[in-house]
């Protein structure tokens, strides 16, 4: 017994000194999605440099949102990226700090929409995508947004659900498509609940579309480009619309949070990833489309992607404040109209 | 085998410690939240608000109702399935309980995506409904009830087909033959013989199948999506989408709720056919 009890206690104080010996520590809150390939650009390539441990928490923004909330008072995360919306609710609340641009030695190289998106200091940009339709080009044409509540084509279409990021960007996009754009998005929403019988599905995940449209279950569906890249996989003539009201879309933001303990490596990590080499490595394998005007792209890879300063200006985007005043009010009246 | 009473409650007392702190505890603080007032106090102003939204209402009855058919249906095609295998030699009743048993191993996840497959416009349902004349158009099967319906169908009715095996091979041999003999039809023997002799069996497999169908989420995720919510696709709306724990509480309760009155009722409904036959 007394073996055991020596043995465990040499082990204790061993993980202790390794844990020591690890004294810096750089907790990162970001999307659960393409985690193995972040991990081989970003977390690797930046644990070597900064000689510090990378500890990636992962999840929805909302989770996420709700972990930091729950940790005012002690922050456990350094640095998260959100989406636009979210950073300024985040700001709001006060979970954030203004993010210290001049320690930014990449800030100059980014796209002027990308450095101060909600206009507070609060955030930087590090990507963003266009929203459009993916649809059959042999099955329909896609000339506006309205298109796809035709009644030729509506049994024919996934839409996102208002609880997604495509959800109320594609509705506002409806909305300018009806001449009715509201920021409470009542038009585009009726016209949506008028045709719930006959749309397929209100989609919650992109990556079940692919499936879908493969299946011919649906000809079109709203999507972000971020997911678009399977569907050029698929053996069938799909193509990108190009809506006469245009493409809209978002941006996805950096924020650091208040009272974090590692403020310097936080912002040391975020001009990591806002380098040119390390935005190049990420567009090239179809990730996260750059922020960074000095990234060069081939055709074939800048075709998958939403490539260049102005695409990123012509995207019509909902404004922060807009999007956190109504959210609310959106899902209110979606479940009304289009739930039941 | 204990001396006394008190050895053996100390021998329990782990398990029924950990048992209240890792389960009971947790789950009471979790369904406190529905009944917390953000003021002070206690009330019930989440429940009332809860069903005050008619959706939620919508998706509780509908919960309900598919909850319902599911558990019936599996108990009439359960019944005839247990006793075709109950009938057989010993060998072969072995090989087709295995087979009922098989689904079971798969996860629910593969199973759920076949069926997108096989209910899909181009899936094998539509083709042949199209072959033998039924529809011109390929009908829309998936993300409706009737996709959720097949789905739990599918998902729980080994789980009868089970409970029922077992009620059967423990009913008297000769208590069928018998109810013949003495001039009874199928009908009669089914609902005056077996019935009574299986209840068991039938209330343990009915809470397990109700319970399932309406804890079960992927299913109805996969085959209803947002369309055709049931209570517990709402409840992940309401703690990932809108982070709305108090509304998730409430739902979590009335899920508990609803399994226990479905088990009372079922055991309730069997005792009550049970008193009627004792002669007075």
């Amino acid at each position: 017994m007394k073996k055991v009890i020596l043995a465990s206690g040499a082990a204790l104080m061993l993980t202790m000194g390794a844990a020591q010996a690890q004294e810096k520590t750089l907790t990162i809150s970001v999307y659960a999605f393409a985690q193995d390939e972040f991990k081989q650009l970003v977390y690797d390539p930046f644990e070597k440099i900064c000689g510090c441990k990378l500890v990636v928490e992962t999840g929805n923004s909302v989770e996420r949102l709700a972990k930091l909330e729950a940790n005012k008072a002690n922050p456990m995360v350094d640095m998260a990226v959100v989406s636009m919306a979210d950073a300024l609710a985040a700001s709001r609340a006060g979970l954030i700090d203004k993010v210290d641009t001049a320690k930014l030695s990449n800030f100059n190289k980014i796209y002027d929409v990308a450095k101060d998106p909600n206009g507070d200091g609060m955030s930087v940009g590090y990507t963003f995508y266009a929203t459009s339709i993916a649809y059959r080009s042999d099955k329909m044409k896609i000339e506006s947004w309205a298109d796809l509540l035709k009644p030729e084509y509506a049994s024919h279409i996934a839409w996102p659900n208002v609880t997604t990021n495509q959800g109320p960007p594609a509705l506002y996009m409806l909305g300018l498509a009806l001449g009715k754009d509201t920021p409470d998005l009542a038009a585009p929403i009726e016209a949506v609940g008028e045709k719930k019988g006959e749309i397929v599905t209100f989609y919650e995940k992109s990556s079940q579309l692919v499936q879908l449209m493969q299946q011919e279950e649906i000809w079109a569906a709203p999507i972000g480009r971020f997911s678009w890249a399977p569907f050029t996989k698929l053996d069938m003539p799909i193509a990108w619309a190009n809506p006469k009201e245009g493409q809209t879309g978002g941006m996805n933001v950096m924020v650091v949070t208040k009272g974090s303990k590692n403020r310097e490596l936080a912002l040391q990590f975020m001009d990591f990833w806002l380098s040119t080499d390390t935005q190049t490595k990420l567009a090239e394998k179809l990730i996260d489309s750059p922020a960074n005007k000095e990234v060069k792209l081939s055709d074939a890879i800048a075709n998958n992607l939403t490539y260049g300063e102005e695409t990123a200006k012509s995207l019509k985007l909902i404004p922060s404040a807009v999007a956190l005043d109504n959210r609310a009010g959106w899902v209110k009246t979606w479940n009304e109209k289009v739930g039941q | 085998m204990f001396q006394n009473r008190a050895e053996a409650l100390a021998l329990a007392l782990p398990a029924a410690f950990f048992a209240a702190a890792v389960f009971l505890m947790p789950v009471a603080i979790l369904l406190s939240d529905g009944f917390r007032n953000p003021v002070g106090g206690w009330t019930i102003s989440a429940y009332t608000d809860f069903f005050a939204d008619p959706l939620n209402r919508t998706v509780f009855l509908r919960t309900l109702r598919l909850g319902a058919i599911v558990t019936v249906v599996s108990a009439v095609l359960g019944y005839a399935a247990a006793f075709a295998i109950v009938n057989l030699e010993p060998g072969t009743k072995g090989k087709m309980t295995g087979l009922v048993v098989l689904p079971l191993m798969i996860s629910p996840v593969a199973r759920t995506y076949a069926w997108i497959v096989i209910l899909g416009r181009t899936g094998i349902v539509n083709q042949a409904l199209q072959l033998v004349g039924l529809t011109d158009a390929p009908l829309r099967i998936l993300f409706s009830e009737t996709a959720v319906f097949v789905g739990l169908l599918q998902l729980f009715l080994p789980l009868m087909i089970i409970s029922l095996i077992s009620a059967l091979e423990n009913m008297p041999k000769d208590a069928v033959p018998a109810a013949r003999v003495l001039g009874a039809n199928w009908f009669q023997v089914f609902w005056k013989v077996i019935l009574p002799l299986t209840k068991e069996g039938l209330v343990i497999g009915g809470t397990l199948v109700f319970t399932g169908s309406l804890t079960a989420y992927i299913t109805p995720a996969i085959l209803g999506g947002s369309k055709v919510l049931m209570l517990e696709t709402l409840l992940y709306q309401q703690v990932s989408v809108s982070n709305n724990f108090v509304s998730a509480s409430v739902i979590a309760f009335i899920l508990i709720v609803m399994s226990f009155a479905a088990n009372i009722l079922l055991k309730r409904v069997a005792t009550a056919r049970n008193k009627q036959r004792v002669p007075q």
